[in-house]
């Protein structure tokens, strides 16, 4: 039997990682352009329904990913402005674009608080939990310290082009990003023409 | 110029974007006097084809730090996208058509919002010398007032034989991958550190030199790697530049610091040198994440290889000389200030800030007039990071950097201020001769990338 290409790839980068201290042990997701980033953990949304982080989630996709708590939320609100993005997505969202607000206080935040939470400004995206463990290495994976984080990442893992933003950039600018990341008949390179002439 | 992708043979070489195939672009040599007008069409693929695995396919090219009209300063949301082209006049003007205010060594580089890092590091950086009638690049120049500055550049020589004695040589430390292309974690916000130095993207290459004078234009193309660079003998050599404009006099020195996008000119003389021996030049700065450099020396054989130069046999002519007095400075004059400004650089809840604000280009965070001078402030509230501090279109003079007046090398024209842990630098700006929008931002690329840039606008007086 031969195996594909990125499949032989993926098990010699396993290997060679294993030996290095400064690697988790943790299993990588296989696949897509920045599988290798992100960890091969289960997560639970508001609804209760599971999924593979990133083979259910990012891998093909174009998502936003933010971060926030119940808690966080009261510090430094982001939500407000996150749902007017929603708003520009319009029926986009939960097609071809894919918002996710994920816990940075999993041990704290259950799939019923993150109901209340996500309900309380009407959005209608994916909050994550889950294992504390598994919530961290995902925050690792985003370079998110702390339970208050301002940047919002945008990334098209079709063609692996990821950038972030501030969660309260002009929601216009967010949008903006959403619709330059994207191909096929959504790419814009812009939503309103900034250039000087 | 046209910025498009090429690949090579596994083994060969590196993915890269290129300008008019090669990365680092060809060298814009322009004179004071002469405007240019480049045409920069974007040829490279759509972000759907793509086969760079980093960067996104527009691109917004900054003269950095020509005097420039701001729509052909490389704003960046003045993107090209695929199939487009961006035009750029270069007025070869002096601010305020003062001789005194001349730029010898620019480069290049794409501006695109939201990836200048990658995009740069994906190869688009070059070069630019600006020459007038006293730094004429002719090393022979028989006018009173010329120089005679190691130079007659010439193009396509042989590779690893110096083309005439006026060298530029850009410093972008690269990770590779397996392949032997660049590997960068867009995720790590910090900034990004290669473990290999390249110099105009060749690692640790070398250069058969003459016994004679050179001189090196020296430049940190970032995107986040900051450097002390000495030769392997520790022997001195002059610093001739600070942010590639002229200083009053030289600096003998023994090692030159850089931070992302700072310029340096320096002048070696290898006449010191054996024919058949060899000289090395190196890195002594140790950087263990993007954030800034440790404050500690690399010592023995911790130090990095940048490149080498190999001296050559036999008796040459050399008429270049290290004048005693390059370019007299602007006068400071405090009485034309008419505003004081201070931004504070920071890092809060994972955004870099300036002022407490990030990147939106349709809030204008400063407005000076034309024919007005202002004194800005820069300073770095973080403790254990360094920030790059770059404004476009104008120079700057140091007045205080932590208090203490400038001396030395520092005595100089600016346009990167490297701000260091808690560092506070006062400067004085003239604003003249173009209105628009400009920006100010970190020029370690991955910081600016993440939102810490402001738009200030030049506005009528």
């Amino acid at each position: 039997m031969s195996l594909p290409v990125a499949a032989i790839t993926a098990v010699a980068g396993a290997r060679s990682s294993m030996g290095n201290p400064a690697f988790k042990a943790c299993p990588r997701a296989k696949g897509g352009p920045h599988a290798e980033r992100f960890p091969q953990v289960i997560v639970q949304d508001q609804h209760n329904r599971k999924a593979w982080f990133y083979e259910e989630l990012i891998n093909d996709k174009l998502v936003l990913i933010s971060f926030t708590s119940v808690k966080g939320e009261n510090h430094y609100p982001i939500l407000g402005n996150l749902v007017k993005v929603q708003e520009m997505l319009q029926d986009r969202l939960g097609k071809d674009v894919h918002m996710y607000t994920i816990t940075t206080r999993p041990h704290f935040d259950t799939p019923d608080k993150l109901k209340q939470l996500a309900d309380s400004h009407g959005a209608k995206w994916q909050f994550w939990t889950g294992d504390e463990n598994d919530i961290r290495e995902i925050l690792t994976a985003f370079s998110v310290r702390g339970s208050l984080y301002g940047l919002i990442w945008i990334g098209n893992e079709k063609t692996g082009r990821w950038l972030c933003k501030v969660s309260r950039q002009q929601p216009l600018y967010i949008a903006e990003a959403v619709a330059r990341l994207s191909i096929g008949k959504h790419y814009r390179p812009f939503l309103v023409d900034m250039h000087s002439v | 110029m046209a910025p498009a992708q090429a690949g090579a043979a596994a083994g060969t070489g590196s993915l890269a974007w290129l300008y008019n195939g090669s990365t680092p672009g060809e060298t814009l040599v322009a004179r004071y006097g002469e405007p240019v007008f480049i045409r920069r069409f974007n040829d490279l693929p759509t972000s759907d084809v793509v086969e760079m695995p980093i960067g996104y396919p527009a691109i917004t090219t900054h003269l950095h730090n020509a005097h420039t009209a701001s729509e052909s300063d490389g704003y960046p949301m003045d993107f090209a996208i695929p199939g487009q082209f961006w035009d750029h006049h270069y007025a070869m003007m002096y601010a305020r058509n003062d001789p005194r205010e001349a730029l010898a060594s620019l480069w290049y580089h794409d501006h695109m919002i939201d990836f200048t890092a990658t995009n740069v590091y994906a190869g688009l950086s070059g070069m630019a010398i600006f020459y007038d009638h006293i730094d004429t690049g002719n090393e022979n120049d028989r006018h009173r007032r010329a120089l005679r500055l190691p130079g007659n550049m010439r193009f396509g020589g042989k590779p690893g034989y110096a083309n005439g004695y006026d060298i530029s040589l850009i410093l972008h430390d690269v990770r590779f991958n397996a392949q032997g292309n660049p590997a960068y974690n867009v995720f790590d916000i910090d900034g990004h550190l290669g473990d290999l130095i390249t110099v105009n993207r060749k690692v640790m290459p070398f250069l058969h030199v003459e016994r004679r004078k050179y001189r090196f234009r020296i430049y940190d193309g970032g995107p986040s790697r900051f450097y002390e660079l000495g030769l392997g003998d520790e022997s001195p050599f002059y610093i001739i530049t600070n942010d590639g404009n002229l200083l009053e006099e030289p600096v003998e020195a023994t090692s030159i610091v850089l931070g992302p996008a700072n310029r340096q000119d320096i002048i070696i003389d290898f006449s010191r040198y054996r024919p058949g021996q060899s000289v090395e030049m190196l890195n002594i700065m140790e950087q263990i994440n993007g954030q800034g450099p440790t404050g500690r020396r690399l010592e023995g054989p911790e130090r990095m290889p940048v490149m080498q130069f190999r001296v050559m046999d036999g008796n040459v002519e050399d008429n270049s000389r290290i004048p005693d007095f390059l370019r007299k400075l602007p006068p400071v004059s405090l009485d034309e200030v008419v505003a004081e400004r201070e931004w504070v650089f920071d890092h809060d809840m994972g955004l870099w800030t300036v002022n407490g604000s990030f990147m939106d280009p349709t809030v204008v965070s400063a407005a000076p007039k034309q024919g007005t001078a202002e004194i800005w402030h820069f300073r770095n509230a973080g403790s254990s990071w360094a920030h790059p501090c770059h404004v476009h279109f104008e120079e700057f003079q140091v007045l205080e950097w932590n208090g203490k007046k400038p001396t030395g090398i520092l005595r100089s024209r600016k346009d990167v201020a490297t701000l260091g842990p808690n560092d506070h630098v006062k400067v004085f700006y003239r604003f003249d001769d173009f209105v628009g929008r400009y920006v100010i931002h970190c020029h370690n690329n991955v910081h600016e990338d993440n939102a810490m840039m402001l738009r200030w606008d030049l506005t009528p007086g």
